[in-house]
Parts: C-alpha cells; structure tokens; sequence
C-alpha cells in the first residue's frame, strides 16, 4: 500500500519509495526467476549430488600429460587458435569499419528537404540490418555454415570469427562515433565542411582511441571463442580438446585445457595494460 | 560570397525578417527582425537564455526555423540547396567559447581545418592521410604565428591552455578569411590577456572587410562596440549605439537575472550557467575537448 502523503515528505534515501512501478518490477522479476528454475530443472541437490562423478572427472586428469608429443600438440593448437582470433578480428574490423561509418546517424541538418533525409537513411539502415544479421548469429554458427561450405580446418573457423567480430565491432563503432562530443563536428559544419570532411576531421579522430580498445577487446573475445570452434571442426585447440575427450585421454585434455587458460589469460592482461593506456 | 569585394563597406550581409525559433514548444527567437550592414562590428548581450546562442545558429542554419526569413548575402539561408549551403557557409568563420577544436589533433591541424570546407574529396584525403599541403601549411604557420603559438602547431590540442586553444581557434579564422565572423561569447572562459589579444585579431580582420557579430555576456566589452543589439525573451530589447546603453537600460535588459546580479557584486564572470538549450556549459577546456 502507498504510504499516505504527508505535507512535507522527507528528502529520502537512494533506495526508491514505494511506486506501482517497482513493485511490478519486482513481481515480474521473481516471476521470470521461478518460471526459469522450474524449465530448467534447477536443483541445488542435484548439483551436490554430482560432485562424485565430477572429482573422478578431474582426478583422471592428473598428473596431466607433459610428453613431447603432447606439448607439440598443444603448441600446434594454441598457435592457431591464436592466430585464428587475431586474424579474426582484425578482418572484423576492416569489414566493420566501413559499414559503421555508413551505420552512423549524421547530425540533424536543419532545414534538409524529405528527400535528402530518405537519401541519408538508406545507407544508414542498410548497413545497420547488415551489423545486425553477422552479430545476432553466434560465431559457432557461422563456424558451422563455413564448414560446411568450405571443409574442416582453421580457414572456415578464421571466417566465422570474421564475420562475427565485424557485427559486434561495427555496431560499437557506430555508437563510438555518435557518442563522441558533437561540437567540434558541428563547428566544422558551421564553416562549410561537407559530412564527409566533418566526419573525417571532426568525427573520427575522437573515435580513433576507442576503436583500437574495442579491436582488442573484440581480439579478446576472439581467442574464447576460437577455443571452443574447433568442437564443430573449426581449427584451433578446441579439436584437440574434442578428440582427447572422445578417446577418455584426460591427462592430456588437462594440458590442453591448461595452456588455453594461460594463453587467454595473458591476452586479457595484455590487451588490458594497453586499453588502459589508451583511456587516459 | 557574403559581399563582393567592391561593396564590401556597404550594403547589408544580414538580414532578419520576423524570425522565430521554438524548442520543444517553447520560444527562443519570438519575432525578431534587424539588419547587419556589411563590415559592421555587433555585440549581443542580454541573459543566459535571452536566445543570443540560438540568434547564432539561426546565421549557419545549424537550428530549424519556426517561421520568418534569414537573408545572408542576398540569398535566403533557409532555401539553399546543401552545396549552395556549404559554399555559403564557408564564408562565415565561427569561434565559440568551448573552442570546438577537435581535441585529438595537433594545433595546426585544427587551424588549417578552417579551409576544409574548400578543399575537393581528394583534397581532403589528401589532407587526412598526409597534413595541409605546401601552401595550407604556410598559411597556418602564418596564422599561429601571428597569435603568438608558432611553437605549438604540433602539439596535440587536448594539451593546450583554455586560452591557448582560443587562440588556435582564432588561427583557424586566419586561415578561413571568412566575410563574416560569428563568435560565441569567445571571451567567457580566456583570461584577460587572451581577451585583449583574440579581440585585437577579430578586429583587425574587421578592418580588412569581415563583418563581426559577437555574442557577449561581458557588457563593458560590449561597450567598445560601435553598435549593441539586446535581447531578452528571444527579442530585441535594444539596438543602437553603445553610448545609449545606459544603467537603466542594462537594469531592464538584465532585470530578474540572477547570474548578472551575482556578478554585478563580484567581478569575476560567472564560469559555469546554462545555456540556452538548458545545456550546462562547462569551460576551462572541459566542453567537447575531453578525449574520448
């Protein structure tokens, strides 16, 4: 129940007052939560249940196998999981650099005619629909419709992450050049540059630093993805992972799964130290 | 063209005819109606949101228009086709108190971007891709030279002073030449010794044909102008001669503001108020020159 107004209501804390609209807010919220548990078949029991079977699981896995075999093995796949994520993203941002800038809504130009706007907006949301479909599709299905075109192996898997990297770049491209401070861009305007000289000189040059943050993130990304790619026959560590698996050789999935760790983890430092020298 | 070079002392650049501006409902420009002669030099004053910002964007068409007509050189601003426009445009120089540089780019570039509206798409990637060519170049290092920031053309903009970045944005007017001068209460946020010196170069581009219509909210500058315009409420309050501009007249024209009685008490300007569109201007380099 709404508390009664008083005369003079008290400033309050940062926690919101009673309205319809929180509490709704939280009705719908314990809805969707119980409706999900009961379609997953959600049980804390079942999970504590599991720890049996999931210790021998891990267990097996040691000591993990350290052979020569094995290390080449591992090497050969973390290499070109590597290299898959990074070619990846840089063709994502190669593709996606273009169509952002199309994708990228132009300052209100007062006074244009109807005609000049429809002629605006047809790149526009042309090439947001295409940023749309290659991001809205997950990479490992874009794995999967590549292998089946083109045969297992890196190359397929390299194309999804392509395809992927330039939906998800392109659409945070855009929001980057339209987030950027307006006013230099329509300074530039107001003396007669055209959108494109107002977007080359104005535009892009304050978007630059959060585009090289985005690639690396989008490169960081990447290299988790591609780990799990070759599960479809997508190249990289994650084929041997698979096969390791299917064969019960645990000790040397162990060794795969720990250097893709390592390998991850030090990207993420990597691109991390470098992104944050950017942000200053 | 604003005026051709044989007329340049007479006939006028700009002209006003019942013009109203509204955002989201509500007035900026009710009515207004007055006329620039070519060569002039205007000062605006009047309070924060009298409609003296939006006076300014009505001049490069960067607002729609509600109703009424802005003649620019004999052509009607409001009709001209987008090409016609930008040629139009490339006459009018702007300067503003946030300086609007872009803050990535090195000094020099922000100044020869004051020819960017005349250069040809390849030109202009020429210019992205390698720097102003040979002769854009000269006539930057000319221009900073002459407010004093020879030394700073490949400095990074975002690394400049307030007032130095005001400067670069007077050098970009150097190299522009524009016919006429709109500059945004250029003064707001620079130091007295810019001031003087931004003041001395806009007039003396004045001097050589350039009409100049400044937008200012310090009165005893304004009082240096030959020629006050007034506004309050989006109209025109006032208009003629600085030397009319008496105490009454300032009482009436500012009655009601407080930012203008707190400084009428304390001399210093007020640093951060609201702008016209309710946008809170922030200066001292911080309003659209913070990196991305």
């Amino acid at each position: 129940m709404a508390s009664p107004r008083t005369e003079r209501p008290g400033i309050g804390g940062a926690v919101p007052r009673f309205s319809w609209k929180i509490s709704i807010a939280v009705l719908v919220v314990l809805g969707l939560t119980g409706y999900s548990v009961a379609g997953t078949d959600f049980n804390i029991v079942e999970l504590l249940r599991g720890t049996g079977p999931a210790e021998r699981f891990v267990s097996e896995m040691f000591p993990p196998d350290l052979s020569a075999a094995t290390l080449q093995a591992t090497g050969t796949g973390i290499v070109e999981t590597f290299q898959m994520s990074f070619l990846g993203a840089l063709l994502g941002a190669v593709v996606a650099f273009p169509l952002s800038a199309l994708g990228t809504q132009e300052i209100a130009t007062a006074g244009a005619s109807r005609s000049e706007r429809l002629l605006r907006a047809v790149p526009y949301h042309l090439s947001r629909m295409l940023l749309n479909v290659f991001r809205s599709v997950p990479d490992i299905l874009w794995a999967l419709v590549f292998v089946v075109a083109l045969g297992l192996g890196p190359f397929p898997g390299t194309l999804a992450l392509a395809v992927h990297s330039a939906g998800v770049l392109g659409k945070l491209y855009s929001e980057t050049l339209e987030a950027v401070p307006s006013r230099p861009v329509e300074a530039l305007a107001a003396t007669g540059a055209s959108d494109f000289q107002a977007f080359l000189f104005g535009r892009l040059p304050q978007a630059m630093s959060g585009f090289t943050s985005l690639t690396l993130y989008q490169w960081e990304c990447n290299i988790r993805s591609a780990t799990i790619l070759g599960f479809v026959g997508a190249g990289g560590i994650g084929q041997e992972i698979l096969i390791s698996m299917n064969l019960f050789d645990y000790p040397k999935v162990a060794t795969l799964v720990g250097a893709t760790i390592i390998v991850v983890l030090l990207v993420d430092r990597f691109s991390a130290a470098i992104r944050r020298r950017l942000a200053y | 063209m604003i005026s051709s070079p044989n007329n340049k002392s007479s006939g006028r650049v700009i002209l006003l005819e019942d013009v109203s501006v509204r955002f989201d409902g509500v007035a900026a420009l009710s009515d207004m109606t007055f006329e620039i002669e070519a060569g002039e030099q205007l000062a605006v004053i009047g309070t924060s949101g009298a409609g003296k910002s939006t006076l300014f964007r009505v001049l490069t068409r960067s607002v729609a228009l509600g109703s009424g007509r802005v003649t620019i050189g004999g052509q009607d601003l409001y009709s001209l086709s987008r090409r016609r426009l930008n040629g139009l445009r490339r006459r009018i120089g702007t300067i503003y108190q946030a300086y609007n540089l872009v803050p990535q780019l090195s000094a020099g570039v922000n100044a020869s971007l004051g020819e960017v509206g005349g250069m040809g798409s390849l030109r202009t990637l020429r210019a992205f891709l390698t720097g102003p060519d040979a002769g854009l170049s000269e006539r930057v290092r000319a221009a900073l030279e002459e407010i004093g920031l020879a030394d700073k053309a490949g400095v990074r903009t975002a690394d400049l002073s307030g007032g130095q970045q005001q400067r670069v944005a007077v050098a970009r007017l150097l190299v522009q030449r524009p016919d006429l001068i709109l500059a945004d209460e250029p003064f707001a946020a620079v130091d007295p010794v810019t001031t003087e010196r931004v003041l001395e170069t806009l007039l003396h581009l004045n001097s050589e044909g350039a009409t100049l219509v400044l937008n200012l909210h310090d009165v005893e500058i304004a009082r240096r102008f030959p020629r006050v315009v007034a506004l309050r409420e989006g109209r025109v309050v006032f208009d003629g001669p600085s030397e009319r501009l008496t105490e009454d007249e300032l009482a009436s024209i500012y009655a009601g503001d407080p930012s203008r009685e707190e400084s009428a008490r304390n001399p210093d300007p007020p640093f951060a108020r609201h702008g016209n569109e309710g946008a809170i201007r922030l200066t001292e380099g911080r309003d659209g020159v913070s990196s991305h």
